[in-house]
């Protein structure tokens, strides 16, 4: 016979202005089993949970019902006073009578009927609980970092120093990412890649840390602690090994002339190259699609000249299989191009380009060596008009967001502009500014008052091309919506950021969930940035959302620290809310019929076949096996099995059925 | 079928195969399983258009099973039923030899499994005319009528199980109506209970039934049960794709492909 505690908590008055709880109390004292009964006003505090742990003990309860708030928030507390007196935690159950029910109905008589329903339900789910206990998993302490930025940078050398090993991929041939594409960065106007490049190297030199560069994740499988990756190593055809990095190959490549991603467009690359100079590692690789020998079977130029004999045309893509324990996404972010805006010429004005090409036009490792010159002529711009909101906050152009990096970095261009071309004009066409952050504010207002920068509120409908000149045309809101055309020799867009091509695929291979713009979703906006819905798998970066530089390190540290957290026990702890194929007597064995579509059904992998032998070793039945350290307890298999062969620990069939039927059945 | 007794006598003479799962003539003027073990026996196997029951429903029964490997005279539905039964690991190439009946009634041997695959996969599984005009009509009906429609019908029902023994697909050595801790669906033939089965076994047939009617041509009350799985099939066809039986494994309800239309969760 049961012995089931009811606790009714009044959570303050957030149940008890709406239902009658010391009613409740007193309806669920009567029903067969139950041995004891109260109401209190908060079963949470210390005193409440004593009185759990004193019905426990002086009463001899079998099982608990705490009837009070989302089992969400207390379910652990109050499992733990059952645990402290005695009763197997999983002996507790909680109806939650604050979320479902007070909060959401008046007070009323048929508020204090659900909230007894809610009880008996419960009170009968009680009775068919078993004890369980928890699951241990061992943890792999090495972690995988999607990303070779900054984000993915920083995040490797923080789990690096802590003592664990770090497995770093990077889909370009050289880490950096964005931040090594840029000239200065705000607000203090220091040099990206004087501050980037010491991390790279460090990041290449770390003992902890392993790098492979043109690598992708291939597919991913496990959970956290244990995870294990596939990554292809995509060919970069030089054995690394023997490449010294002396650059006679790419020097003397024939093919020239293919636009550089690093520069933006702006510059030519050669089909073997090493993305810019800083590259880390500094080595080769031939792009296939350009070079001649994969389009035409002959060239071997770089073969010829290679001192090391390093080239290896018949390399191919490698794929690694390695297990890590946490995983850290930071697979960054891409902007708009030109040819996303009809109204700004379709990209077909070779003068109007994006804030990113801006940044290597500043650089002075770009193609202009750091003069700012116009991509069509190579003339220096007397005029030129930066575009705020190119895109982004345009619900029409489905970007609805800010990009938020924009505001800041148009200040800082058009600040180089003047300190590099004096006597030059500098236009911005902005909807608001918005530089919240340490010294962003003050470094706007440098451009503008210091710099001469020539800020008009309003947005640009048209730009056209006329005598040589682009003819921007808008509207100053400021002065009465009043028309502005400006005669611009060269116009930047900062055009929106926008998730990386392929965040869907990969979000799909990792099992986490995006937005509606493609970026990876966190698992709380405000007290969970950095995590996803997935346990061990962490976001760092703009693949969650536009972030700036400060802000990209500040959540890979973040990311970092989590890792480490994880990394810092030897075995994670599981709820054995997990589903089990029964097994019978002999002959029967389970009632499985070993049809496998469970197999197929299961979102995580967690099912296998399982060979019953006989004690000669000859296989009677094959049944299907729940795998408890990979298996979520999503119940998917439980709803598929015909046979009705699984149940999920906790809320089995039984316990399924009792609760509708104690909801039925008459009272 | 003279091809056919003489294949069988072969098979069991040389001992490739322990049994032959045939058609024999029965009382008056219906066909019946015939299970040959002896070559002797083999003259008596016959094929006609009479012969519309589904064999393949006893491919998975122990006794028939424990023989030895099997052959089976197979019509294109049987065909299309051990396909889906080897999908689900209850048959293979060691323990079942198929001999295809094609649609033309001609004797078509195969070496495995995966030859039968190929040659089910040349026709498309198609609902009848008669049977498609039937589920128009009930989809046209508003819930109410349509309700009230199988309430009347599955109300004579007195749950023999007929359609359950006839069904090759119905091979689970425990079914969910007898599976009894907690006893999901009532044992007696209730109203309620007679529909709560026979959605289940619509459910449970979504994405592997091949649409041979062997449950309503099993039926003593000839209550058109085999309309809802019929529907199931279109409704699958519709969200997930076309169904055909395969031994790839890609079963149409257990797995997800990026091109599901899903339509209903929008």
């Amino acid at each position: 016979m049961s012995k089931i505690g009811v606790f009714v908590c009044h959570c303050g008055e957030n149940i008890s202005a709406t239902v009658d709880c010391a009613k409740v109390a007193e309806t669920a004292g009567t029903y067969d089993g139950v041995a004891f009964s109260v109401d209190y006003k908060y079963m949470c505090s210390d005193p409440g949970q004593n009185i759990i742990k004193n019905a426990i003990k002086e009463k001899g309860l079998t099982g608990v019902v705490v009837a009070s708030c989302s089992p969400r928030m207390h379910e652990p507390t109050f499992r733990k006073a059952c645990a402290e007196a005695g009763l197997n935690p999983f002996m507790c159950e909680m109806a939650n009578l604050r979320e479902h029910c007070s909060w959401v109905h008046e007070k009323n008589e048929a508020t204090t009927e659900k909230a007894i329903d809610l009880v008996r339900i419960l009170v009968e789910k009680v009775k068919y609980n078993h004890s369980l206990n928890e699951i241990k998993v061992p943890v792999t302490k090495t972690a995988l970092v999607i990303g070779g930025g900054i984000a993915g940078i920083q995040a490797s050398l923080d789990i690096a120093n802590t003592g664990h090993k770090v497995i770093l991929i990077e889909r370009d041939p050289s880490i950096g990412g964005h931040m090594s594409q840029l000239s200065e960065t705000f607000p203090t106007l220091d040099c990206s890649q004087c501050i980037l490049t010491p991390r790279m190297v460090e990041v290449a030199q770390h003992p902890n840390i392993t790098l492979y560069t043109y690598a992708e994740l291939e597919s991913l499988e496990g959970f956290i602690g244990n995870f294990k990756a596939k990554i292809r190593r995509k060919s970069k055809s030089i054995d690394e090994k023997l490449c010294t990095g002396c650059g006679q190959c790419t020097t003397k490549c024939p093919v020239k002339k293919i636009p550089s991603e690093f520069n933006e467009g702006l510059g030519k690359r050669t089909a073997i190259y090493v993305p810019f100079p800083q590259a880390v590692p500094n080595k080769p690789v031939i792009d296939r699609g350009n070079c001649t020998y994969y389009i035409k079977g002959k060239c071997k130029v770089c073969e010829i000249v290679c001192p090391t004999g390093a080239i290896r045309f018949d390399q191919e893509d490698q794929i690694m299989e390695v297990e890590v324990g946490a995983i850290v996404v930071a697979t960054g972010f891409t902007v708009k191009q030109p040819d996303f805006f009809p109204e700004y010429g379709y990209g077909k004005y070779a003068d109007v380009i994006t804030g990113l090409q801006f940044e290597r036009l500043a650089s002075a490792s770009g193609p202009t060596l750091g003069e700012i010159r116009r991509p069509s002529d190579g003339k220096i711009p007397e005029k030129i008009v930066f575009l705020a909101c190119a895109g982004s906050r345009d619900p029409a152009k489905g970007i609805p967001y800010c990009s938020k990096i924009c505001c800041m970095y148009i200040a800082k261009h058009a600040m180089l502009y003047q300190h590099k071309v004096h006597g030059g004009k500098s236009y911005v066409f902005y909807m608001d500014i918005r530089a919240g952050g340490k010294q962003y504010e003050e470094f706007v207002r440098r451009a503008i008052e210091d710099d001469g920068v020539n800020y008009i509120r309003g947005r640009v409908s048209k730009i056209y091309e006329k005598n040589g000149k682009l003819i921007v045309s808008g509207a100053d809101t400021l002065l009465n919506a009043m028309p502005v055309e400006i005669e611009a020799d060269m116009v930047v867009l900062a055009t929106a950021g926008v998730a990386n091509e392929g965040a869907e695929e990969l979000a799909q291979k990792m099992h986490i969930s995006y937005d509606p713009y493609k970026f990876f979703a966190e698992a709380h906006p405000k007290l969970k940035p950095v995590e996803t819905n997935t346990a061990g798998i962490f976001l760092a970066g703009a693949c969650q959302a536009p972030r700036d530089i400060p802000e990209s390190v500040a959540m890979a540290s973040g990311a970092a620290v989590k890792v480490a957290g994880l990394f810092s026990q030897d075995e994670l702890t599981r709820e054995p809310i997990i589903a089990v194929v029964n097994r019978q007597a002999p002959p029967v064995y389970s009632s499985c019929v070993g049809c496998f579509l469970c197999v197929s059904a299961c979102p995580y992998q967690a099912i296998e076949k399982e060979e019953i032998k006989n004690r000669n070793g000859e296989v009677i039945k094959l049944v299907a096996k729940v795998n408890p350290g990979l298996c979520q307890g999503c119940g998917t298999c439980v709803a598929f099995c015909r046979t009705k062969s699984i149940d999920i620990q906790g809320y089995t069939h039984e316990q399924m059925y009792t609760e509708v039927m104690a909801l039925l059945n008459e009272y | 079928m003279v091809d056919l007794i003489k294949r069988a006598k072969e098979l069991l003479e040389s001992s490739a195969v322990k049994v032959v799962i045939g058609y024999e003539q029965g009382t008056g003027n219906k066909t019946r399983a015939l299970f040959v073990e002896k070559t002797e026996d083999a003259d008596k196997l016959i094929f006609d258009s009479r012969c519309i029951q589904n064999l393949a429903a006893y491919v998975t029964k122990k006794e028939v099973k424990e023989k030895g490997k099997m052959a089976i005279a197979a019509t294109l539905p049987v065909m299309r039923s051990i396909i889906q039964l080897a999908s689900e690991f209850q048959v293979n190439d060691n323990n079942l030899l198929v001999l295809g009946i094609t649609p033309e009634s001609n004797l078509i041997e195969f070496a495995n499994l995966v030859e039968v695959e190929t040659f089910v996969h040349q026709y498309q599984i198609e609902i009848d005319a008669r049977n498609k005009e039937m589920l128009d009509k009930l989809a046209k009906m508003t819930s109410a009528e349509r309700w009230k429609f199988w309430v009347d019908e599955l109300a004579p029902c007195f749950k023999c199980y007929a359609c359950r023994a006839a069904c090759p697909m119905c091979y689970c050595s425990r079914c969910t109506v007898d599976f009894n801790q907690p006893q999901w669906i009532p044992v007696p033939s209730t109203e309620l209970g007679n529909l709560e089965w026979h959605i289940m076994r619509a459910m449970h047939l979504t994405g592997r039934c091949i649409d041979c009617d062997a449950c309503y041509n099993a039926c003593p009350l000839s209550i058109p049960i085999n309309l809802l799985t019929k529907r199931m099939l279109v409704d699958a066809k519709e969200h997930f794709g076309n169904y055909q039986p395969s031994l790839k494994g890609d079963n149409l309800m257990s797995t997800y492909k990026p091109d599901d239309k899903e339509n209903f969760i929008q």
